[in-house]
């Protein structure tokens, strides 16, 4: 009796562990895709595409806030639930790669006919880049540069072709544009106490032959002087400091701002609501001929290193890279790649922004890349704070960023 | 046997369960997190080792460090100051509305319920708000200071760092008033009417009449709620999410805002949980304040 139960129990046992096998040969291969991205943005939209395609590999979405990226795709690895795919903010990719928690692409992508390293641009491939390995590859790309309002400029006798181009030009043009008895103010920025502040302060410092690992730099010190000057002088809102940059660009597209610093992102919504002439140019640089820089900004596809089927993870992640051509017309996004020729869309000053930020792409640096980066970031902010608050000097409060961000890289 | 089982159904043994069970539910629910969140003060803790229980033990490292941070001793003012101002403002506007409603004139009741509006609205709505009153170029307070004189120029509640822990603190009275006023009604309609009769009839004036009836009257009712203050402001996190981010510069940064910021921001786990241990030895102070002035009630 006591035995033929345990041999009951055991057949039973084996037959429930050989059940899911079997049907999983029989089925395709699934493949789970975490990303950020909306209904109407890409992820889902590819992925119902390849879905139709029956190639044998089945991919699952699930859709994660901004916010929760990080937090549930670490506590889904250390429990071992991680998907097989997932979309990453471009400054936190080392954070995994540098951990192993990722999958080195390396070798797939020198095999792959779609993956081509040298048809990005090479800000977003050092974003993926760890130790010489390529850990991901870019998901799209945006970066900042400066709007400014024609209409106002005609008004107070600047030439609406000829934007400011450096650092004192910028100061100046704003000295003119101000104007507190309408409500009015020369330049609307972002130097909000999160990643936003470093994102638009990061591309300044490195103008200047600064950089995260060289913060109080000469260049960096002058970069925040110049904005202390514009905070000082009131030639941006004094809630510059407190406001992100779409609430920021807001008070430019209600003609409350004569100039902003802002990305891509801004333009359809710009194109609706700003009721005059606007146009961009490329970031204001410390002198004619120095180096320009910008900020880098979206996010990563990567495999985690836990999936089970590298191969199939990796051919999903080749067809999102060959719809690359599709990411502005259908979606807004400018795709990572040099070799794409983006057709126009039709809208005259959407296209001419355009121009000018592909142009500006090809100087955008990423942030870090390093594991730590959050720290090092919240160093540089602080320093940007207590600069334009005045209760440092901005070689104090960079000195000190500096001792902070020397701790971090050890 | 049969006088255990008999214990349980109807004796001491019944008892015991009754105590038992919520202390089980307590223990698991809120005193096996604390426990952890004691330890985890202790270890270091990245991001890929939150998963497991196995970190290395640091001791008091974390607290050294956060200790010798610049930034600490003013956060730990700020929160003093923003709990301090936060229950002195709710309590004390809350207590005039409370006696203003306990004049019982027409349609006293129906007032009083609508203040409660204040209370049931969500905090970051509330932030969301008071974020727009409290701009700097366009807000509405602003506009109103200006118009009656008080100020020239535009204060910029948010931005400038003298002025935005206390734009998060008007919030927060705000948002509380109403809770305080609601409970301290609550205690004014448990004093007998008999006393203040009597002490009128004996020749005490309105004054002396508070001073000596309504006051002492009111004191475990007082206790409460400014235990019950105390948790709930240092709970206060939404607002400082809507209104300052705890900028700039940390002006307004408070130790609830600054654990989950370094938590969640970050990753430091460890020193978030540092911050959180500190908290709670204030908040346990606050809970022993509670139970002490609510135990007569639980006898009675």
């Amino acid at each position: 009796m006591g035995i033929s139960r345990y041999a009951m129990l055991g057949a039973f046992a084996l037959v429930s562990l050989s059940l899911p096998a079997f049907s999983a040969s029989a089925e395709d291969v699934t493949i789970s895709v975490w990303s950020l991205d909306r209904d109407i943005q890409p992820a889902p939209n590819l992925i119902n595409d390849f879905n139709k395609l029956n190639s044998g590999i089945k991919v699952e979405y699930r859709q994660i806030q901004f916010d929760d990226v990080v937090s549930e795709a670490m506590r889904a690895y250390s429990t071992g639930q991680a998907p097989d795919i997932i979309a990453v903010d471009n400054p936190e990719h080392a954070l995994f790669s540098s951990r192993g928690a990722f999958l080195d692409l390396t070798d797939m992508i020198s095999k792959s006919s779609v993956v081509k390293p040298e048809n990005y641009f090479p800000g977003p491939l050092a974003s993926v880049t760890w130790d010489g390995k390529l850990y991901g590859i870019p998901k799209a790309t945006n970066t900042i540069a400066l709007y400014y309002n024609k209409d106002m400029f005609k008004a107070k006798g600047l030439d609406p072709n000829k934007p400011p181009q450096t650092w004192d030009e910028l100061v100046e043009a704003a000295r003119e544009l101000t104007d507190p008895a309408a409500n009015v103010y020369g330049l609307a920025f972002s130097a909000k106490a999160n990643e936003e502040g470093t994102f638009q302060f990061l591309p300044w410092a490195q103008m200047a032959g600064g950089g995260y690992d060289s913060i109080n730099s000469e260049g960096a010190v002058k970069a925040l002087d110049i904005w202390k000057t514009i905070i000082g002088e009131k030639l941006a809102s004094p809630d510059s400091l407190t406001r992100g940059q779409w609430d920021s660009t807001g008070t430019f597209n209600s003609g409350n701002a004569a100039m902003a610093i802002s990305g891509p992102w801004e333009l359809d919504r710009m194109i609706k609501e700003a009721k005059f002439d606007w146009g961009v140019t490329l970031l204001p640089v410390p002198e004619i001929s120095a180096e320009r820089s910008s900020a880098m900004g979206d996010f990563n596809w990567a495999i985690f290193a836990s999936t089970e089927h590298p191969q199939e993870a990796f051919k999903v992640l080749e067809y999102f890279v060959s719809q690359d051509n599709r990411m502005f017309k259908d979606f807004g996004q400018l795709p990572a790649r040099s070799d794409i020729a983006i057709p126009p869309t039709g809208e005259p000053l959407k296209d001419a922004a355009l121009k000018v930020f592909l142009e500006q792409l090809k100087y955008a640096k990423p942030r870090g890349p390093h594991p730590e980066w959050p720290k090092i970031s919240k160093a540089i902010q602080d320093a940007i704070q207590a600069a334009l608050t005045g209760q440092m000097t901005s070689r104090e409060a960079l000195d000190q960023a500096a001792a902070k961000i020397k701790a971090v890289l050890g | 046997m049969k006088r255990i089982l008999s214990s349980v159904t109807d004796g001491k043994g019944f008892d015991i369960g009754l105590v038992l069970l919520p202390l089980a539910f307590l223990f698991i629910m809120s005193g096996l997190p604390l426990v952890y969140n004691v330890v985890m003060s202790l270890q270091e803790v990245d991001m890929f080792s939150l998963g497991s229980f196995s970190r290395p033990f640091v001791g008091l490292k974390n607290y050294v460090d956060l200790f010798s941070q610049p930034e600490t001793r003013p956060i730990l003012l700020n929160t003093a100051l923003f709990v301090s101002a936060s229950i002195a403002g709710q309590f004390v506007i809350g207590f005039g509305l409370a006696l203003f409603f306990w004049m019982n004139f027409p349609g006293a009741s129906w007032l009083r319920g609508l203040f409660l509006v204040s209370w049931v609205m969500p905090g970051l709505v509330v932030g969301a708000i008071w974020n727009w009153i409290l701009s700097g170029d366009f807000g509405v307070l602003n506009f109103l200071l200006r118009e009656m004189g008080v100020t020239d120029g535009n204060i910029f509640w948010r931005s400038d760092p003298n002025y935005s822990l206390w734009a998060v603190i008007i919030a927060n009275i705000w948002l509380g008033t109403s809770f305080n006023m609601i409970l301290l009604s609550v205690g004014l309609s448990g004093i007998p009417k008999d006393l203040f009769e009597a002490a009128e009839l004996d020749g005490a004036n309105a004054f002396q009449r508070f001073w000596t009836i309504t006051l002492p009257m009111m004191r475990s009712t007082i206790g409460a709620i400014i235990a019950l203050g105390l948790i709930f402001t240092l709970q206060q996190f939404d607002l400082f999410a809507a209104i300052t981010s705890g900028g700039p510069n940390n002006a307004s940064n408070v130790t609830q805002y600054w654990a989950w910021d370094l938590s969640f921001r970050q990753y430091d786990f460890a020193k978030g949980a540092t911050i959180s241990v500190i908290m709670i030895v204030f908040v346990m102070l606050a809970s022993v304040v509670y139970v002490r002035s609510t135990r007569h009630e639980v006898r009675g």
